[in-house]
C-alpha cells in the first residue's frame, strides 16, 4: 500500500492514504489546531514521541509498572506482556487512544484513575520505544484528539 | 473482617433482588431440585448429583470431575459451525470496581441456569442459560484482603453440588475464603462453615505469614467436589526471584460440602516423620514453601481417588536452599478422596529448577492397551510430555526411563543426576532449544537469530539454568519452563474413541539466568536474573529478530493422541498467523504456512468436533478484525468451520443442550476488549 511517505515536521498533521480505504486523503499541511473532524492517518511508525519523553516514561515505568509487567515487559502473574506478538496483535489497528484509555481506566489495579494523562502518555512513549517504533522530535500529547489520530500498527506500513 | 452491618448490606444489595427475579424463571424452567423432588421413590439417603454431561448439562468445570471437557452432543457440527449465531452475551465490567480484561472462567450449566465467576471481585453470577439474563449475583468485597490477593481477578470457575434437597455453588474468593451459596438464590448457606464461609488461611497446619490480610496464599481455580468432599488448592506469587527461600506451604485440603468442616489435609511438603521428609536434605522441608496446586485437580468418584497436579517448591529456578529431590514438588499425587491418605505418587521432575509446575488437570481415561483394559490418568505438561499412568497403581502405562542429565555449576545448587523420560507418547511440544529451533524464514533472519541465540546456553530439556555472565551465556534459553507446552486450559478426552486432545505452546521463550540478588531483593543465594549487558545487546521486543519470534513456527498447536496406542494421530497449528508476522516487511513475498499462535488453547470435544478459539486478535482479509472460534474434525484435525469472536478466547469453552438446542459458551477478553461470556447456537430453522 503506497502512501505519501513524507516526514513532516512536528506541528503538522501527517496524512497518509494508507491501508484502510475508509480513511480519506485530506491534503497536507493543515495546522495542528485543525478541527477535530480532520482525519489524521498517522501511525505508530510516524515518530510520534520524543526520546526525552520515552526516558521520562521509562522512569515512571520502572517505578509503577514494572512490578507487575516486568522490566522486560514480558508480563507476569496476572499482568499481560507489553511486547511480543500477542501484545502487537491485541492493539494492531486500534488507536493509541484505546491503549491510553485502557491504562487510564484500569491501572494501577488497586487504585485505577490515579495516574495523570501525561504520565500515561510518557509510559506509552516508552512502550513504543521498547517495541522499536521510531522516535521523533516532539512529545506524544495526552489529548484524546492526538491519541485518536494515531493508529497502532504492528508492522511497518 | 466483615461486620454485621456490611454483611447485612451485602445481603441487601446482592441477594434480596434475587428472589424477585428468579421466581418467575423457576416457574417456567424447573431447576434441578424441583425435578429431583418430583422423581418418585428416591431413597431417603440422598445421593450427590452425578457429574456428567450425558444429560445435556455441564455440571463441573471440565464437564465432569475427570478432566474430560467432553459432551456427547452433535447438533453443532461441521455443516453448521460457520453459521453459528450469538445467542446471548454477558458483559462483566460492572462486577467489580474496574473492568476485567482477563476473563478465564468456564461456566457451569445445570437445570437451565448458567453459573460463572466474573469481574475483578470474582463475583458469582447465575444467568438464564437460554437468554443470558442475570438471575442473581453474589459478590464479596474483601477490602484490603482482596486487594492483597496473590490470585486476583475473576478466577477460572466454581463448583455445583446437590443432594436433591440442598443445591449449592461453592467458590474461592480472591482473599482465599471458601464460600457456599444457595444455587437458587445466591444467598450464603448459613449452616456452612462460619455463616457460609470457611477462612482458608486458617486451620492449615501452619500459620500463614505475615497475617490474614496479606498472608501469601490464594487460589483462582474452581474447587472440585467428589462425592461430598470439596477439595481446595493453594497458589502463591510467581517465584523466579522470591524475597525469601522460606514461604508458606501449599497444603491441599478436603472439606465436607455440607458443613464446611475440614476432613483432611495433605502435606505437599512432608512434615517431620512423614514419608518424603528425607527428600529435603538438612531438614529444608521445614523452611521451604509453595509446592501447592494452582490448577485444576481431578477426582475419580467411582474409585474414590483424587489426582493432584503439584507445582514447584520455592525458587522456580534455584534450589540451593532445598537440596534433594523435594517431594512432592512437580509430582502427581493420588489421594484417597475420603481421608486424604496418599495412595501413590510420581515425581515428573526431581529437584525442580525449571518451573515445570504440573499445570493442567490430569485426565482420567479408561483405555485398552494391548487388549487389556486400563484405568489410566494422563497428564499434559509444560515440558510437552504426556505422562500416562495406571491410575489405581500409579504404574506407568508405557515405561518412563530415568536418564542422566546435565549437571550445572550454580553456586550452592544441588542437581539430580537423572530425570524421568516417558518412552511413549512422543513429546508433543518444544522444550529444549538448539540451533535447529531458530527461525529460518530467510538465511539473513536465521543468521540474525543464531547471533542472538549464541549468547545463550542452549540444550535439551533439563539443561540447567545458567549463571548469567555479561560475556555469555546470558542465561539458558528454553521453551517449556514457565509458559511452554500445556498450561492451565488443559486438554480434552473423548471416552468413546479414547482420543485425547491438547493445546500447547511452542513459542514461550524462557530465559533461565541466575544472578546473586540485588541488595535487599532476597535472602536467596541466587535468583532469576541477567547480568548487566553491554550496549547493543538484544533488547526491545524481548528475544526476537526484528520483532519476529526467535523460534520456528508452529507457535501453537493442538495435538490428538490415540491413548490406546500412545501415539500422536494428528497435530495442527492452531490460530491465524499473527499480524506482526503476516505483515512483516522481511517476509514480503514469502509464503508462510499458518503459524498458529503461542499459548495453550483450551479445547472442547463433542460427538464430532474439537473446538477451540484463537488466543490473539488478527485482521486477516477479507474478514474483520477479531479472533476465530474454530471447529476441527476430531478424527483428522481438518478445520471444518469457524466463527468470528470480538476478542481472543481467554477461558476454555463449554457446551450444553437446552430446549432442544445446543449452545457453546466461551469467555473472551484481552487488549481493548473487556471480559465477556458469549453463547453461540445454530440459527433457528426457517419456517418457510
Amino acid at each position: 500500500m503506497s502512501g505519501i511517505s513524507a516526514r513532516v515536521a512536528r506541528g503538522c498533521v501527517v496524512t497518509f492514504a494508507i491501508v484502510l480505504p475508509a480513511l480519506a486523503y485530506t491534503g497536507e499541511g493543515q495546522a495542528r489546531s485543525a478541527p477535530t473532524s480532520t482525519v489524521r492517518a498517522r501511525t505508530t511508525w510516524d515518530s510520534v514521541y520524543s526520546p526525552d519523553q520515552a526516558a521520562r516514561g521509562e522512569t515512571t515505568y520502572a517505578k509503577t509498572c514494572s512490578r507487575c509487567h516486568a522490566a522486560s515487559m514480558s508480563g507476569k502473574d496476572e499482568a499481560p506482556g507489553l511486547t511480543g506478538a500477542a501484545f502487537m496483535g491485541a492493539w494492531n489497528g486500534l488507536s493509541l487512544f484505546e491503549l491510553h484509555d485502557r491504562v487510564r481506566t484500569t491501572m494501577p489495579t488497586d487504585t485505577p484513575g490515579t495516574y495523570s494523562r501525561q504520565d500515561i502518555a510518557d509510559v506509552l512513549a516508552y512502550m513504543l520505544k521498547f517495541n522499536q517504533f521510531p522516535a521523533g522530535q516532539g512529545d506524544l500529547l495526552s489529548t484524546d484528539e492526538e491519541l485518536k489520530g494515531i493508529t497502532f500498527l504492528s508492522a511497518k506500513p | 473482617m466483615r461486620t454485621l452491618v456490611s454483611r447485612a448490606l451485602a445481603t441487601l444489595m446482592f441477594t434480596s433482588p434475587v428472589w424477585l427475579v428468579v421466581q418467575p424463571f423457576a416457574a417456567q424452567q424447573p431447576a434441578a431440585p424441583a425435578r429431583t423432588k418430583a422423581a418418585p421413590k428416591k431413597p431417603a439417603a440422598v445421593v450427590s448429583k452425578a457429574m456428567t454431561t450425558a444429560n445435556g448439562e455441564w455440571p463441573s468445570y471440565t464437564g465432569d470431575t475427570r478432566g474430560s471437557r467432553y459432551a456427547p452432543f452433535d447438533q453443532i457440527n461441521a455443516e453448521n459451525f460457520s453459521k453459528l449465531e450469538v445467542a446471548w452475551r454477558f458483559k462483566t465490567d460492572a462486577l467489580g470496581p474496574r473492568p476485567e480484561f482477563k476473563l478465564e472462567g468456564t461456566p457451569l450449566m445445570v437445570g437451565g441456569v448458567i453459573y460463572a465467576t466474573a469481574g475483578t471481585r470474582r463475583a458469582v453470577v447465575a444467568l438464564d442459560a437460554a437468554t443470558g439474563e442475570l438471575l442473581w449475583v453474589h459478590s464479596e468485597n474483601e477490602g484490603e484482603r482482596g486487594a492483597a490477593s496473590v490470585r486476583s481477578l475473576s478466577g477460572r470457575g466454581l463448583s455445583y453440588w446437590t443432594d436433591g434437597k440442598s443445591t449449592r455453588i461453592l467458590y474461592v474468593t480472591p482473599g482465599y475464603k471458601l464460600v457456599a451459596l444457595d444455587a437458587r438464590t445466591g444467598s450464603r448457606i448459613l449452616s456452612f462453615g462460619d455463616s457460609g464461609e470457611v477462612d482458608l488461611k486458617l486451620n492449615n497446619d501452619q500459620t500463614i505469614s505475615p497475617d490474614l490480610i496479606t498472608g501469601e496464599i490464594g487460589f483462582q481455580g474452581a474447587p472440585v467436589i467428589g462425592r461430598d468432599v470439596v477439595i481446595i488448592g493453594a497458589a502463591f506469587r510467581e517465584g523466579g526471584a522470591p524475597k525469601s527461600f522460606k514461604n508458606n506451604k501449599g497444603y491441599i485440603r478436603g472439606y465436607n460440602v455440607r458443613t464446611g468442616k475440614r476432613l483432611w489435609i495433605f502435606h505437599t511438603i512432608p512434615v517431620k516423620g512423614e514419608p518424603g521428609y528425607d527428600t529435603w536434605l538438612k531438614n529444608s522441608a521445614d523452611d521451604a514453601g509453595n509446592t501447592g496446586m494452582w490448577t485444576q485437580l481431578t477426582v475419580d468418584e467411582a474409585l474414590g481417588l483424587v489426582y493432584l497436579p503439584v507445582e514447584s517448591p520455592t525458587g522456580d529456578y534455584y534450589g540451593g536452599h532445598r537440596h534433594g529431590n523435594n517431594l512432592y514438588g512437580e509430582s502427581i499425587v493420588c489421594l484417597d478422596l475420603n481421608t486424604g491418605a496418599r495412595k501413590w505418587y510420581f515425581q515428573m521432575v526431581h529437584h525442580p529448577i525449571w518451573d515445570f509446575d504440573l499445570s493442567a488437570a490430569p485426565i482420567l481415561a479408561d483405555i485398552n492397551v494391548d487388549g487389556k483394559a486400563v484405568k489410566s490418568v494422563a497428564v499434559p505438561t509444560k515440558q510437552g510430555f504426556l505422562y500416562v499412568f495406571d491410575r489405581v497403581t500409579g504404574k506407568p502405562v508405557w515405561p518412563i526411563e530415568e536418564k542422566p542429565v546435565e549437571q550445572g555449576d550454580a553456586p550452592g545448587e544441588w542437581y539430580s543426576p537423572t530425570q524421568p523420560f516417558p518412552t511413549k507418547p512422543a513429546q508433543y511440544s518444544r522444550n529444549g532449544v538448539t540451533l535447529d529451533d531458530i527461525l529460518d524464514f530467510t538465511p539473513a533472519l536465521k543468521e540474525a537469530g543464531v547471533a542472538i541465540a549464541s549468547r545463550f546456553k542452549l540444550g535439551p530439556i533439563f539443561t540447567p539454568p545458567a549463571v548469567s555472565k555479561p560475556g555469555g551465556p546470558l542465561a539458558t534459553l528454553a521453551n517449556g519452563p514457565t509458559n511452554g507446552g500445556t498450561n492451565w486450559p488443559g486438554g480434552s478426552y473423548d471416552p468413546e474413541t479414547h482420543m485425547l486432545y491438547v493445546g500447547a505452546s511452542n513459542y514461550s521463550p524462557a530465559i533461565l539466568g541466575l544472578t546473586p540478588p540485588r541488595e535487599g531483593q532476597s535472602d536467596m543465594m541466587m535468583v532469576q536474573g541477567m547480568a548487566p549487558q553491554p550496549a547493543g545487546s538484544p533488547g526491545g521486543r524481548g528475544i526476537t529478530v526484528q520483532g519476529l519470534p526467535l523460534f520456528k513456527p508452529p507457535y501453537g498447536t493442538i495435538t490428538a493422541f490415540n491413548l490406546d496406542k500412545g501415539e500422536i494421530v494428528w497435530q495442527i497449528p492452531h490460530g491465524d498467523t499473527p499480524d506482526a508476522i503476516r505483515n512483516h516487511e522481511a517476509l514480503k513475498g514469502l509464503t508462510i504456512p499458518r503459524t498458529g499462535q503461542p499459548g495453550t488453547a483450551g479445547t472442547l470435544v463433542t460427538k464430532t468436533l474439537v473446538i477451540a478459539g484463537d488466543l490473539q486478535v488478527t485482521t486477516v482479509p477479507p474478514r474483520a478484525r477479531g479472533a476465530m472460534l474454530r471447529a476441527y474434525d476430531k478424527a483428522t484435525g481438518k478445520e471444518v468451520g469457524g466463527v468470528l469472536m470480538p476478542a481472543p478466547q481467554s477461558g476454555s469453552p463449554m457446551t450444553y443442550m437446552l430446549g432442544g438446542r445446543q449452545y457453546i459458551v466461551v469467555a473472551v477478553s484481552g487488549g481493548a476488549y473487556s471480559g465477556e461470556y458469549i453463547a453461540y447456537r445454530v440459527p433457528a430453522p426457517s419456517t418457510r
